[in-house]
């Protein structure tokens, strides 16, 4: 019986083990490369290609979350935005159909280890984790960590440096929270983008950092938060798209993204959505 | 013939034994009372009839039939013993009815179950619900319930509650009936009523083992009277002459507690 | 910025599809544990030994750990560690991962109280039963349950009452369940952001919902009343 419970528990802690480096990322990159190699170890065994699972399947289950312009609905079920609109041509392209999923963002790693979805196309900045965690294309967008203020404090708080005593929400995990932890500034780690924006609304903190091409979508005048406004950058970055670690997707992507781009079709779909001013060569 | 023949029976709960080497027998239409003193053995002896305890040796006949033989295991199958339960009623010292079923419904129920097991049972359904309908109607009447059988076990008093149980036990037409201190869970004024209808069941000659502390109702209604201590027969005979005239010392003992009630 | 009233059209059709899903997983937990529940009591009844531990042992490990745990390991596990997912990736895979963690979940509780109320029918009961010619199961069906169920109808309808609002638990794979709808116009859905207003009327949703339930829960007892 005793054998019986440490089994169980011994099972429980490994599978506990190997969720935490699936979505935690590790500074230490050998760790990090171990444990994802053998939790991907019978994907690259039993199925040589990622390109050819999901041609098999039908299907490119997309993970996002709900993120104007990039992934969002507008009046019906259908998922519209630059992301969206680009995940369905790239999946026309394969000959399979684009299925969007909404994830809990802090589980993206390993719901595309799970297999649960087969990529995160969500406007998702290319940290050290994030690459060190999954296969991931080239840059398509231009983006920044920006601050978001109150309206009305918008000159006292114009740069970076004259933000140091305030209190800041940022997404747990996010490129802006990389930042604040850098400058050593404090702040509270929320669940989301939309959340930090929440904090700051509801005055329970001072100031939230958040992508810039959210910012311009969700903050300002004609949006859910008319009087906040965004200020300094503390950064400037890039977005890309993830698929599983060891995935031949990501080199598929980039020869699409480079074809869309050059005949201009890229660039049509951003204008759709007011993001052609960040778009990025390829 | 005797209806019933217990030879030998010995049973031990935790190697303490509680019935050793009880043997005896009934005659059909007799009724048999059972004295002794608390934890003589004479509930586990009835219960052992009931096969709600399997006796540790011995064998119980009923019609010249064996019905259970400690040594022969084929007589021991639970399957078979679900039918040799058949040949004996039960009456519990706390009635034991179904509190969630009418006096009537309580009297039917073993009755409809039972029918449906057998062939035939779903061309004549009804025929043979109406039918034991009618029967558990009369029983009830019998035991003088008849404005009763709509009422739930909780809306009836313990006399009437023991009254239903007979009922209930006489529904499946035993051959033999068995009675585990029927009033000794009821108030003196119960009592009464519980006791004639057993009086009345003995007038009709039913076949009856009853565990009794009423030692007066014993002697009138009962033929033959065991008298159980320790579990082993201490005396056995007839009624009048073991209760009146008892020939042994422990009979005698046991009997005077009882004597101002006699 | 729109309206509330320009908005309520979107929100309250998204807090439906929500609830919809809050609903089915909450009917679907109820459907497959009632029956789930009784088979693992009278495993932990069982006069078998090894049956009685295992099943002691499970019950444990699912009553001693947080549902969200088991939804996480039920949803992720398999296709972490066996290589191959048993989910689905959608909306449906998502919903069945949900439903069988709730299941076990509920289904272990559910024993328990189920165990306790079997044990609370006096032995004499059966023993009438036997001594009448009965099965052992006709017992169980027609003199042991009714008399159970009607012990057991309280403590359950306190589990009842806490489904209802453990099944917002299931967001956590991202089942998007009514919170999560009303969540949503906090971070942003479909042009509305920043509204706390959606998630007051989440609440409206869950209070309506298990007054109804306790209204239908009161009248059951009520109903089982005719007997003692």
């Amino acid at each position: 019986m005793k054998k019986r419970v440490l089994a169980m528990m011994l099972s429980l802690a490994m599978c506990f083990n190997m969720t935490a480096c699936g979505s935690t990322d590790n500074s230490d990159k050998t760790t990090s490369d171990k444990a994802s190699s053998e939790s991907k170890g019978s994907f690259k065994s039993d199925n040589s290609s990622d390109l050819a699972y999901i041609q098999d399947k039908g299907t490119l289950i997309v993970g996002i979350t709900d993120f104007e312009p990039m992934d969002y609905q507008k009046g019906s079920d259908e998922w519209i935005g630059f992301d969206a609109d680009m995940a369905k041509a790239f999946a026309d392209s394969l000959g399979v159909k684009a299925e969007f999923v909404e994830i809990d963002w802090d589980n993206k790693v390993l719901e595309l280890d799970a297999k649960s979805i087969d990529c995160v196309w969500n406007g998702m900045t290319l940290t050290d984790e994030v690459t060190s965690s999954m296969a991931c294309t080239n840059a398509y967008c231009n983006n920044a960590q920006v601050a978001i203020v109150k309206e009305a404090d918008k000159d006292k708080y114009s740069t970076v440096e004259s933000m140091k005593d305030l209190n800041f929400a940022v997404e747990a995990g996010s490129a802006g929270e990389k930042e604040l932890s850098k400058l050593g500034y404090s702040y509270t780690s929320v669940k989301a983008q939309a959340d930090a924006l929440m904090e700051v609304s509801a005055g329970t903190s001072d100031a939230a950092v958040i992508d810039s091409l959210m910012a311009a979508a969700m903050v300002g005048k004609g949006t859910g938060y008319e009087k906040l406004t965004y200020t300094a950058s503390f950064n400037s970055e890039e977005y890309g798209v993830g698929f599983r670690k060891g995935s031949d997707m990501a080199e598929k992507l980039n020869d699409f993204f480079a074809k869309s781009y050059k005949d201009g079709s890229m660039k049509k779909t951003a204008e759709k959505y007011g993001v052609q001013a960040a778009l990025t060569e390829q | 013939m005797a209806i019933l023949e217990v030879k030998n029976i010995e049973k031990s709960f935790d190697r303490t034994p509680v019935l050793k080497d009880i043997s005896f027998s009934l005659e059909k239409g007799q009724a048999l009372a059972i004295i002794g003193s608390s934890g003589s053995g004479k509930t586990t002896l009835l219960r052992c009839l009931n096969f709600l305890e399997r006796p540790d040796k011995g064998k119980i006949i009923v019609q010249g039939e064996t019905l259970f033989d400690a040594q022969d295991a084929s007589s021991i199958k639970e399957k078979d013993i679900r039918m040799k339960r058949l040949h004996f009623g039960m009456v519990f010292q706390a009635f034991h009815l179904f509190p969630q079923y009418t006096a009537l419904q309580n009297v039917m129920l073993a009755r409809q179950l039972l029918e449906k097991g057998k062939p035939g049972f779903k061309e004549n359904k009804k025929k043979i619900y109406e039918e034991i309908e009618t029967e558990a109607k009369e029983l009830l009447d019998k035991m003088g319930l008849a404005d009763r059988m709509k009422h739930y076990p909780h809306q009836l008093s313990g006399g009437q509650q023991q009254r239903v149980a007979i009922a209930r036990a006489l529904a499946l037409k035993p051959d033999i009936l068995c009675f585990d201190e029927p009033t000794s869970a009821l108030d003196p004024e119960l009592t009464g009523e519980v006791l004639k209808v057993i009086r009345s069941l003995a007038d009709q000659n039913m076949t009856m083992v009853i565990v009794t502390h009423e030692m007066a109702f014993a002697r009138d209604v009962a033929d033959q009277v065991i008298f159980m201590d320790s579990g082993v027969i201490v005396e056995q005979g007839e009624a009048k002459q073991v209760i009146e005239n008892p020939q042994e010392e422990r009979t005698r003992q046991f009997l005077s507690r009882f004597s101002q009630t006699v | 910025m729109s309206t509330i009233m320009e908005q309520m059209p979107i929100v309250f059709h998204s807090l439906n599809v929500g609830f919809l899903q809050t609903l089915k997983l909450f009917f679907v937990t109820l459907l497959g544990a009632f029956p789930l529940g009784l088979v693992i009591a009278f495993g932990s009844l069982s006069g078998f030994r090894p049956l009685r531990y295992l099943t002691k042992l499970v019950v444990w490990i699912i009553r001693g750990t947080p549902l969200m745990i088991q939804l996480l390991i039920i949803y992720y596990f398999p296709g972490l560690v066996l290589g191959k997912t048993l989910w689905s990736g959608g909306e449906e895979g998502r919903f069945m991962a949900a439903a069988v963690s709730f299941i076990i979940n509920y289904s272990c509780y559910f024993s328990e109280i189920y165990r306790g109320g079997i044990q609370s029918v006096p032995k004499g009961q059966q023993e009438a039963g036997l001594v009448l010619g009965m099965t052992k199961r006709q017992i169980f069906f027609k003199v042991t349950l009714l008399q159970m169920i009607k012990r057991i109808v309280p403590p359950i309808s306190n589990e009842i009452i806490t489904l209802v609002k453990d099944t917002s638990l299931a967001r956590i794979i991202a089942l998007q369940e009514i919170i999560w709808a009303g969540q949503a116009f906090l971070k942003g859905s479909n042009g509305i952001s920043g509204q706390i207003w959606p998630l007051f009327f989440t609440a409206v949703y869950y209070l309506v919902f298990s007054g109804i339930l306790t209204l239908f829960l009161g009248w059951l007892e009520r109903k089982l009343e005719y007997f003692k």
